[in-house]
């Protein structure tokens, strides 16, 4: 991106002049070159489009000539007020009007120029001075003579400086200017904004349903598996929402009659709800006489879901209905509703965790 | 251990005195031809592993996990009825709420192209007798059923209220047609609409809704009669025929009466009998099945009563038949004949009998439709086989309605070396080639059925959203990338992503 590298460049480079002098003034530019990048960011959005275009912006006007800023809005602190005397003396010029208390007309004080007074007085229009006449009615730009001057060069009357060839000069290097920026090399249209990471082919499922599908895979039949994971959605999509057992809640979200329009935010919150924080580790050799003890040590969540998951599945396998997808789909519910053997297996991994929450100081010592 | 018999005399050693023994050897003395002792063998210790059985492998193996016993294993059928089984309503779906019903009205209207149009409530007992509905169509997934008005859909329309008009040039037409297309692509949906339609209009409708299965021998067969033994007729499929004729169409059936006399009835017909008790013993007694329903055909194709029949004479509604998965009846069979030989689907009565409708008249030289009517045989593209025959007559009907002539060298010809099925072809040939006697009649026309436009996806993409199972912006440039990745708006594929679950986490 070349539009941003020369940014970098043209900002970066007085700024580490700058800390060579002083430490404090270097900081404070570092923040001006923050906060003027800043607005741009927030009013455009995130994506690639808004960095090029807000850094389009700024290169121009760090080579920008006067007009060019002048266009420019200004900011607060950017023209300050006068000194004090200044605005005082202004102050008493537009106050100082006559003593006898009439508003002073701004035409008394600084005359009006014909011409508005001929635009709005029609009656004077009529009566004005016959030259003044004259020159209305004669159309404008004929003269009877000619001002300008014969080009005699021939030389010259081929090349035509004139504003349009600028104009064209200047529209052929903007156009090239946006298509730099516009087109990134590789594109051939606009970056998305915000390209979620489904839109991937290898990542098209959501990492939950991804992990529950691999996870009901038998023997290697992935296309099988996820069959079953799709009929699995759809019973959470059809079923009636589940009633939420009050000692049983699942992690919060939206009330229960909003989660089969979403299966798989159902689908999270089934397994995050089940999901232990920890695993038991059976460890021998640290109190001596051969004794093993449980030792808990913490899951990621990818882990935690997965120990849940299994359960699930294990849990399910006791049920009575002929399709597998059946029993995952019913035993799921049972779980959101808080009927499922699933909790008690999470509750007692929490209460033997607890209990040997003594023996991490038993690893520690040997360590 | 010594024997206890001299080896040279074979007469009995003294026996030596039992105290003199130590009491362990008197107890294992099992078997005395044994020539070493037992005194070596150390006794058998308790916690010692089984001894292994005569020529049972010893090495260390995995144990094998144990299947659950599962107490009760599914009833039978449980399995097939869970696979075949249609739902049409989810209740956790959001109710659409401008969504209009199918009427009278509204099948003509080309505004509501690309909108929704729900089945009206009542239709869909009769929809589910004519099997109308498909286990994958996806209807399970919203508030009611209901299907996308597309430009096909509207031409239907207008067909369908032309032929069922007062007068008009269409009234009375027949209009035959066989739909193809990819898959997915609507074309069970668009019979399905054309059945509602029909139901709307008061026709009475026949369906053959998979023909696979009249082909696949699931269904009893016999030969027709003993003086054409090798034309088979199928009695189960015909009542099953019927029972859906009936149930559907009971409002009208039960409002004819029968106009001819039928004498190959066992039963007597009587003047005055409606058409719904005429066809009930076809549908109790399977054996008369076949002559029940020919019985019901003629009248439902009488244009004027016999001669005593005339009180309560009613002008028969137009008919609408409609076929899928067209493909398997042009073929052989999976049923064997008294020499063992496949026998042929055009042998089958039942399948005479509908491919005979594609002909604009009968043997008889009379119109095969007189009360006008609609024809639709669609093919799948999912289950069906390749049969070469039946590829170039679809061609061939294509070509024809390009208005290439068959003489000329363009049209699409058989390869003679790929055995073409002469009478595939035969079929189609016939139908489209001979004049028929009502001049009205349209011939036999080829409908392919592509994908939705832009607008139409765009309306179905949206109906989605509005039944809150799509959570997306619904924009041109979204629904256009969908339409793309459909494979150009196949209606199949638009669900399938419609359908797809993705959470912006």
């Amino acid at each position: 991106m070349p539009p941003r590298l020369n940014l970098f460049t043209a900002r970066a480079v007085p700024v580490l002049r700058q800390s060579a002098n002083s430490s404090a003034a270097s900081r404070r530019s570092f923040a001006t070159i923050l906060n003027t990048n800043r607005p741009c960011a927030a009013s455009t959005g995130h994506g690639l489009k808004s960095g090029l275009s807000a850094s389009v912006r700024t290169q121009r006007r760090c080579n920008s000539s006067g007009s060019d800023g002048q266009d420019r809005p200004k900011g607060p602190t950017e023209d300050p007020l006068p000194h004090v005397s200044e605005e005082a003396a202004e102050v008493s010029k537009i106050m100082d009007k006559k003593c006898d208390g009439t508003p002073a007309s701004p035409e008394l004080e600084q005359g009006t120029p014909i011409s508005e007074i001929l635009q709005r007085d029609k009656e004077a229009l009529k009566h004005m001075p016959k030259v003044m006449q004259d020159q209305m009615k004669r159309p404008s730009g004929s003269r009877s003579f000619s001002t300008s001057a014969r080009r005699l060069q021939p030389e010259l009357q081929g090349k035509e400086f004139d504003d349009a060839s600028a104009s064209v000069v200047a529209n052929m290097i903007s156009q090239v200017n946006q298509q730099a920026t516009e087109l990134h090399p590789g594109l051939k249209f606009e970056v998305p904004e915000n390209l979620p990471k489904t839109e991937n082919f290898r990542k098209r499922y959501e990492t939950i349903v991804e992990q529950f599908t691999k996870l009901l895979m038998q023997d290697g039949k992935l296309s099988k598996a996820q069959n079953t994971m799709a009929f699995i959605l759809d019973h959470l999509r059809t079923a009636p929402p589940p009633n939420i057992n009050p000692r049983r809640r699942l992690l919060p979200g939206p009330p229960a009659p909003q989660l089969p329009l979403n299966p798989v935010l159902y689908l999270t919150l089934i397994v995050d709800s089940v999901a232990p924080l920890l695993k038991l580790r059976q460890q021998k050799g640290i109190v001596g006489g051969g004794v093993s003890v449980q030792v808990p040590s913490p899951l990621a969540l990818r882990q935690r879901r997965r120990t849940a998951i299994k359960w699930i599945i294990d849990a399910s396998d006791k049920r009575k209905d002929s399709l597998f997808g059946q029993r995952v789909a019913n035993e799921l519910v049972a779980v959101a509703e808080g009927r499922s053997g699933v909790w008690e297996k999470r509750e007692q991994v929490h209460k033997l965790g607890v209990a040997g929450r003594s023996n991490l100081g038993l690893v520690a010592r040997r360590r | 251990m010594v024997s206890s018999f001299c080896w040279s005399c074979l007469t009995r050693l003294p026996t030596a005195p039992r105290a003199i023994l130590p009491p362990t050897l008197t107890a294992q003395r099992v078997a005395a031809f044994h020539s070493s002792t037992p005194l070596l063998a150390g006794a058998k210790k308790k916690g010692d592993l089984p001894v292994a059985k005569y020529r049972q492998a010893k090495s260390a193996k995995m144990k094998k996990k144990k299947p659950v016993e599962r107490t009760r294993p599914p009833a039978v059928g449980e399995r097939r009825a869970l696979r075949k089984r249609i739902v049409l309503s989810n209740p956790n779906a959001l109710e659409v709420e401008d969504m209009q019903d199918l009427s009278a009205e509204n099948m003509v209207d080309a505004r509501l192209r690309g909108s929704i149009l729900g089945l009206p409530v009542p239709m869909l007992d009769q929809l589910r007798a004519v099997q109308a509905f498909k286990p994958k169509q996806g209807w399970s997934i919203f508030r009611r059923p209901g299907t996308v008005v597309r430009r096909e859909t509207l031409e239907l329309g207008r067909l369908i209220d032309g032929i069922s008009a007062e007068e008009g040039e269409n009234k009375g037409k027949v209009v035959r047609k066989i739909i193809t297309g990819v898959k997915g692509s609507g074309k069970s949906v668009h019979m399905l609409q054309a059945m509602s339609m029909a139901f709307t209009k008061e026709w009475v409708v026949i369906t053959v809704p998979e023909a696979q299965d009249l082909v696949i021998a699931n269904t009893a067969y016999a030969p027709l009669s003993d003086e054409n033994p090798n034309v088979y007729v199928q009695n189960d499929a015909t009542a099953a025929l019927l029972s859906r004729i009936v149930t559907a169409n009971q409002k009208v059936l039960s409002k004819l009466t029968v106009s001819q006399p039928h004498p190959a009835l066992k039963t007597a017909v009587k003047p005055g009998m409606t058409l719904e008790a005429l066809a009930k013993p076809g549908i109790q007694d399977p054996a008369v099945a076949w002559s029940v329903f020919q019985a019901l055909w003629t009248e439902l194709t009488a244009t004027a009563p016999a001669a005593g029949f005339e009180k309560g004479f009613k002008p028969r509604p137009p008919m609408l038949v409609t076929l899928d998965n067209l493909a398997h009846w042009m073929k052989e069979t999976k049923y064997n004949n008294i020499d063992c030989k496949p026998i042929h689907a055009h042998d089958l009565v039942f399948v005479q009998h509908f491919l005979s409708l594609l002909k604009p008249s009968t043997e008889a030289g009379k119109p095969s439709l007189p009360n006008g009517g609609l024809i639709l045989y669609a093919t799948s593209g999912s289950n069906s086989p390749t049969v070469y025959g039946f590829e170039v007559a679809l061609q061939q009907l294509a070509a024809r309605q390009a208005g290439i002539k068959p003489s000329s060298p363009e049209f699409p010809q058989p390869d003679p070396y790929l055995n073409a099925d002469k009478r595939v072809l035969a079929v189609f040939n016939d139908s489209a080639s001979t004049k028929s006697p009502a001049s009205k009649d349209r011939s036999l026309e080829l409908q392919t059925i592509g994908g939705l436009t832009r607008d139409e996806a765009q309306g179905f993409m949206e109906y989605f959203a509005r039944s809150g199972l799509l959570r997306e912006n619904i924009t041109d440039t979204w629904v256009g990338e969908k339409w793309s990745l459909a494979g150009g708006g196949v209606i199949g594929e638009l669900e399938k992503l419609g359908r797809r679950l993705r959470v912006i986490a």
